[in-house]
């Protein structure tokens, strides 16, 4: 499975790169670790006129604390972010959802912005990105804007980047202190993506539930937070009979597809029993 | 036994070579000979490969799985820099004729679409290309109008097809392809004395090997000669070349193929006729040499190469007391689009599918269907290794009902020590076997007791842990008798008898050992067990020994490695062979030594009198001799110069089926054994299972190679993990294949695995093979899904939970336990 | 679409080409440099038998094009070592039965020998993470992470030695 021709840059700076993607009308797309771009050419279910290679652009492989925020590069790779201690830290839901992301080879050269941007409903990260309330950092040859995760992902492979634009980085709020996380998911195959994948934050006060994220994998057309049924955590007492309830919830609040790997009725299954465990893992985790 | 046996005859064990303690090199774990060149990137797998001038072939897969193609526009693609043909069905049409089948009637088969189109994948056109990158936008730029016709994917419905959804027309109005009932013993009185009759519904999906390289060819086409020679990783090359020849409209004497290593097979690779007959013609047609190399995506959809999938309904005939009268069954199976081994894979699975027990009768009908879907082929097992889930499953649904433990049945019912020979009422025959002694060891490995404490403690907590026991047959050494005898009795098809395999083993003068085989390597080890009793045979050191693969053009009578055969049925040529050489270099030394050639042995690496130490001629010495000092022996022909032979070894112990089948006569006697136990957790929230212990003990008779026979247990253990809880095949209700790619089609990694899978090994030799040795190559394929399906069903025993099918992957059994839980505490979550 | 020229190392040997972008790595490295035995399963990422080591780090070459790689170290396992001078990794696997049809081997190996330099003194569940995105369908994978774990302590041994 050959891919079809194409055209091959790769610029030196990240100005050059826009440039590039300006007025290519999407038929220009960005390499950077290629893991999910590249099957899929090979497949030759993509076949863009140009391709970007951003490996040889300096200062984009890089994640540090910076204004009370996580900031992640474009080119950060996912093994990078596993066996971060910093990431640990800083984002220990990241860290943990990590344990299920695709095998060493593709992490050492996958990475999370190229993740994030392919959008893959059944993808670890998105879920992630959404219940940590992440910033999208977008650039083009004009400009710059950021997006909320909750506005970043549209549909399947489908995000709020325009054709021009790249992303940049991706800024995550510190996991305030105190506040507990838990991920769990159900794949085929440990490293396969997600039939559906659950994750969850907490904060508590005074034993009763100050915060929570919840967010989905695997059930609809791209990650999901059900904010409406999280609402409904704020002021209780996370006993398990209440985040079963919650988790019922959020089961009942989504519209998940059947496909070949499971019917909508075995992923409310999957996002009633891994929600519900991922909470209490972010009960036991509150400090 | 029983009156329908009664002209049963086991013929005497022609075995040579008896099973011994004193062996030096047969049964140690010698290091492979094959793999340094395999560790270091040196192993010529067939894409390594490159001729002279080659151009590289990409494929037109059909899209859809039952359509006329009306026509086809070539020329943007032919216009396309690079490209130096493309070749179409009106050609092959032309250029070639149909492939091998062994079915009666054939289900014809072309190398590509000639007539219409069968299923999704099917070669509809192909293009030859400077290089693979270009024949494969040459195939994108193919313009082809096709006229949908009716699609069928439910066996149970494609039966009743008629019209327009009939597949093969030509070979009658129907898209059933074969129906018959055999009766071996007395199944109706049986079951009419039975106290209790066990029914289930059995369902086994497609699954198959996909073994990690794909299929591939080169061809080249010698316009001087009017010959062809293929290079490819396929099998069969010597025997049924002439077919090949055939498709190719070419003599026998126009073909060679040569043999390159595989990098895998579990039997897909036993006979890749099509895929050597596109290559070839496609060379022949380019002028050129052509390389052709599937890719993953054609792998699944178009190698002809997949798995058994069948329906069962089945009846267990009982006492109440739990003795096992009779098994009877009705057995429906998807053939997909083609039948090249007709219902073989169902006469496979007589020679065992009364499993361990003594089961006095069998009652089958068979009924196997046409659907546009890709063929079945060969993968591991053979069909051999579903009857076994069927046996097994059923064994465990007649204790549930019963309310007798399961192993206590098994034990009620096994085949005992003193009972071998033992006669099948199908009447294939279990040469040797001590099952009670396997499962003893099986039970001891595990720690079942241990387990069995456990599993209490668990199911307190609410936790589902099961334990499953499986106690199976792994037959080895088949006849070709499988293949046909269950086909019309008037009308058979080639009704082959014998399916040898033969050897040529040489000692050039400097006293070295060339042995040249007639079968490929497929990860199996021919090499090193062939070296280690060579080495036995002539006491030399593997070091002076050294191994070939003949092509067709010099190689003979090998049908290789396939339905356990290998190993057992390649000691015999050599144990054949070295016979010759042996008394011909006795004879040799004897005149030298002026000694009875009856008073000579074989004794590290030399020919010498028993007990004279000092009176002795290295075998060294005596090639030189033999081969270069005509003139110092007499001159009678006996020592004529050279020492080479080849030697064909036939099936030591099989008959042929009975005029009316009242049997099938011995047709696969040299019977392994094993006993595997799997104890899992399922999460009845989620359908995970998790594999937390698991134990495989197996009978192989005497092991050549303990290792690489481990290496099969544990292998084929991994694979019948797959088929039992991952493995799927999906086609959808318009025959389009959806997950056709190694992301969507699960076969196990390493995390699927048990941590630490305990492996056991037992000996009961066979009287009837060399050494008493058994075939082991299907491994534990065998055994694995009737433990897993048995010990999920042991865990989720609180629900109610039936397991009736393979594979169970966690949506799957959610569903079931789903079904099995009352609403209210459903909803709990 | 011009070809691009690259030069790079390879097992530790200057190399220079042309190539089309498309070209993939995999298929540059077994069919312009000669060295077949880095294998091609399924050209897309999932087999892992393509894995080759770049700059130390091991990668999909059926994912990667050879133009990416202009400028780099690549290891393959013809780089390992030799039939007169197996790597450690070559002798365990030879010794503990971790092949059988060889096919998936070159893979396997490379992400071993990554791991093995990262972290000398792994436990069997790091062998089996490293492992965990490669393919096997002969082995049932027992036996390939025993390789792993005698060719660690071959090595810790040889490197105790040498210290």
């Amino acid at each position: 499975m050959k891919p079809a021709a194409f055209a091959y840059e790769r610029p030196e700076s990240l100005d050059a790169v826009l440039k590039l993607l300006s007025g290519r009308r999407g038929r220009a797309k960005i390499i950077a670790g290629g893991q999910s771009l590249v099957p899929m050419m090979n497949f030759r279910v993509l076949q863009p006129e140009l391709l970007v290679d951003i490996n040889r652009v300096p200062d984009l492989d890089y994640h540090r604390v910076e204004a009370g925020e996580l900031r992640i590069g474009a080119l950060c790779r996912h093994t990078t972010l596993r066996d971060s201690a910093l990431v640990r830290q800083a984002c220990p839901l990241m860290h943990e959802a990590y344990q299920w992301v695709a095998h060493g080879p593709v992490r050492n050269r996958g990475t999370l912005c190229g993740n994030l941007c392919h959008a893959d409903p059944a993808s670890e990260m998105p879920a992630v990105a959404l219940a940590v309330d992440a910033t999208m950092l977008l650039r083009n040859s004009t400009g710059e804007r950021t997006v909320p995760a909750d506005q970043f992902f549209r549909g399947v492979y489908e995000t709020a980047a325009r054709e021009d634009e790249m992303l940049v980085e991706v800024r995550v709020p510190l996991a305030p202190k105190g506040q507990g996380w838990g991920f769990h998911e159900l794949s085929v195959r440990k490293g396969d993506f997600a039939i559906v994948a659950a994750a969850a934050t907490l904060r508590l006060d005074g034993g009763k539930v100050s915060e929570a994220a919840i967010a989905l994998a695997g059930c609809g057309s791209h990650a999901l937070r059900p904010s409406q049924v999280e609402q409904t955590l704020i002021g209780r007492t996370p006993d398990d009979s209440v985040l079963a309830e919650v988790a019922a919830a959020c089961a009942a609040a989504i519209n998940p597809a059947s496909d070949i790997h499971g019917t909508a009725e075995y992923r409310r299954d999957l996002a009633r029993a891994l929600v519900a465990r991922a909470l209490r893992d972010a009960r036991g985790r509150c400090g | 036994m029983s009156h329908h046996l009664e002209d049963h005859v086991i013929p005497k064990s022609r075995q040579r070579e008896k099973a011994r303690g004193d062996l030096k090199w047969i049964g140690r774990d010698l290091k492979r000979v094959e793999d340094p060149r395999l560790l270091t990137g040196k192993g010529k797998y067939i894409d390594d490969l490159a001729l002279p001038n080659m151009a590289h072939a990409a494929v037109l897969g059909a899209p859809h799985a039952h359509a006329r193609v009306k026509s086809i526009d070539t020329s943007a693609a032919e216009r396309l820099p690079g490209v130096i043909l493309v070749y179409t069905g009106k050609q092959a049409a032309q250029e070639t004729g149909p492939v091998a089948s062994f079915s009666s009637p054939p289900a014809t088969q072309h190398c590509m679409v000639i007539d219409k189109i069968r299923h999704v994948g099917e070669v509809v056109a192909a293009v030859v290309a400077e290089d693979p990158y270009i024949a494969e936008d040459a195939v994108n730029l193919i313009q082809v109008e096709y006229e949908l016709l009716p699609v069928n994917v439910d066996p149970e419905q494609s039966i009743h097809a008629t019209g327009d959804a009939v597949i093969h027309p030509d070979r009658g109005p129907t898209n059933c392809a074969y129906d018959q009932e055999f009766k071996f013993g007395p199944v109706d009185e049986d079951f009419a004395r039975a106290e209790v009759v066990v029914k289930r519904k059995l369902k086994w999906g497609r699954s198959a090997a996909q073994p990690i390289e794909t299929v591939g060819a080169i061809a080249e086409y010698d316009e001087g000669s009017g010959r062809f020679t293929c290079y490819a990783n396929t099998s069969f090359y010597n025997v049924v070349n002439f077919v090949i020849a055939g498709a190719l409209k070419v003599s026998p004497t126009q073909l060679k193929i040569v043999p390159t290593i595989a990098g895998g097979s579990f039997g897909s690779k036993i006979f890749t006729h099509k895929h050597v007959t596109l290559t070839c013609a496609l060379a022949r047609a380019a002028g050129r040499p052509v390389k052709y190399i599937q890719d993953r995506i054609e792998n699944f959809l178009n190698s002809d190469a997949h798995g058994s999938d069948r329906i069962y309904y089945a009846e267990l005939a009982m006492k109440r007391d739990g003795t096992i009268l009779s098994l009877r069954f009705k057995v429906i199976d998807d053939y997909g689009a083609y039948f090249q081994f007709g219902v073989g894979h169902h006469g496979n699975a007589m020679a065992q599918v009364t499993g361990p027990y003594k089961i006095n009768s069998v009652g089958m009908r068979l009924i196997a269907a046409f659907t546009n879907k890709g063929q079945q082929g060969a993968y591991r097992g053979f069909g051999s290794e579903v009857t076994n889930f069927l046996i097994e499953r059923m064994v465990d649904a007649a204790a549930d009902e019963l309310g007798i433990d399961p192993i206590a049945l098994r034990r009620k019912n096994l085949i005992e020590p003193h009972q071998f020979p033992y006669v099948i009422p199908t009447g294939n025959v279990y040469d040797s076997g001590n099952y009670q002694a396997v499962l003893d060891e099986a039970l001891r490995l595990i720690g079942y007791d241990e387990w069995k404490a456990k599993q209490a403690q668990a199911r307190a907590e609410g936790r589902c842990l099961g334990i499953g026991v499986a106690t199976c047959q792994e037959r080895s050494v088949y006849s070709p008798t499988e293949w046909w005898s269950l086909n019309p009795i008037s009308n058979p098809g080639f009704a082959l008898t014998s399916v040898p395999e033969g050897v040529s083993v040489r000692i050039d003068s400097s006293g070295k050992i060339f042995a040249q085989l007639n079968a490929p390597f497929w990860g199996n080890s021919p090499e090193t067990v062939v070296t280690q009793v060579l080495a036995e045979q002539f006491t030399v050191d593997p070091a002076d020994i050294s191994i070939g693969y003949a092509d067709s053009d010099s190689g003979f009578n090998g049908f290789g490695p396939g339905g356990s055969r290998y190993t057992v049925m390649v000691t015999g040529a050599i144990v054949s062979a070295c016979g010759k050489l042996k008394d011909k270099l006795k004879l040799l030394a004897g005149h030298l030594l002026e000694a009875d050639p009856g008073d000579l042995e074989f004794r590290n690496g030399a020919v010498g009198v028993k007990g004279v130490p000092e009176m002795q001629k290295s075998i060294a010495e005596l090639a030189l001799m033999g081969n270069f000092f005509r003139m110092s022996f007499p001159d009678t022909p006996e020592f004529d110069s050279g020492l080479e032979t080849t030697a064909v070894y036939d099936h030591t112990l099989s008959t042929p089926p009975h005029p009316e089948r009242k049997h099938l006569g011995i047709f696969y006697p040299i019977m392994g054994h094993m006993c595997h136990i799997a104890v899992v957790e399922v999460d009845p929230e989620t359908g995970k299972v998790e594999i937390v212990d698991y134990a495989a003990v197996h009978d192989a008779g005497t092991m050549v190679n303990p290792k690489t026979l481990g290496g099969h247990i544990r292998g084929g253990t991994a694979n019948g993990i797959g088929t039992a809880l991952f493995e799927e095949y999906k086609y959808d209700e318009n025959g389009q294949f959806r997950n056709a790619n190694y992301a969507d089609y699960a076969m196990p990694t390493v995390h699927e695995m048990p941590k630490d899978l305990k492996i056991g090994h037992l000996e009961t030799p066979s009287p009837y093979t060399e050494y008493g040795i058994k075939g082991g190559g299907e491994g534990g394929r065998m055994g694995a899904p009737a433990a897993l399906a048995s010990a999920i069903e042991d865990a989720l025993k609180p629900y109610g939970v039936r397991i009736d099918e393979v594979p169970m992957p966690p949506s799957k059994l959610r569903g079931l336990i789903r079904a099995c839980t009352p609403t209210a505490t459903r909803d709990s979550g | 679409m011009d070809e691009v020229e690259i030069r790079l190392t390879v097992n530790k040997k200057e190399r220079r080409a042309r190539v089309m972008p498309r070209l993939l790595l995999s298929d540059f490295l077994r069919h312009h440099l000669g060295l077949p035995g880095t294998h091609v399963g399924c050209e897309h990422g999932v087999c892992g038998a393509c894995n080759v080591l770049v700059d130390g780090v091991a990668w999909r070459s059926c994912l990667t094009f050879a133009v990416q790689v202009d400028g780099c170290e690549i290891t393959t396992v013809e780089g390992l070592g030799s039939i007169k001078k197996l790597h450690p990794l070559q002798e365990a696997f030879w010794e503990e039965h971790g092949l059988q049809c060889g096919f998936c081997t070159p893979g396997m190996l490379m992400v071993a020998c990554e791991l093995l330099a990262k972290n000398p003194n792994p436990t069997e569940d790091d062998v089996r993470e490293a492992i965990s995105g490669q393919l096997c369908r002969c082995t049932g994978y027992q036996n390939i992470v025993k390789s792993i774990m005698s060719a660690a302590q071959k090595l810790r041994a040889a490197s105790e030695k040498a210290a």
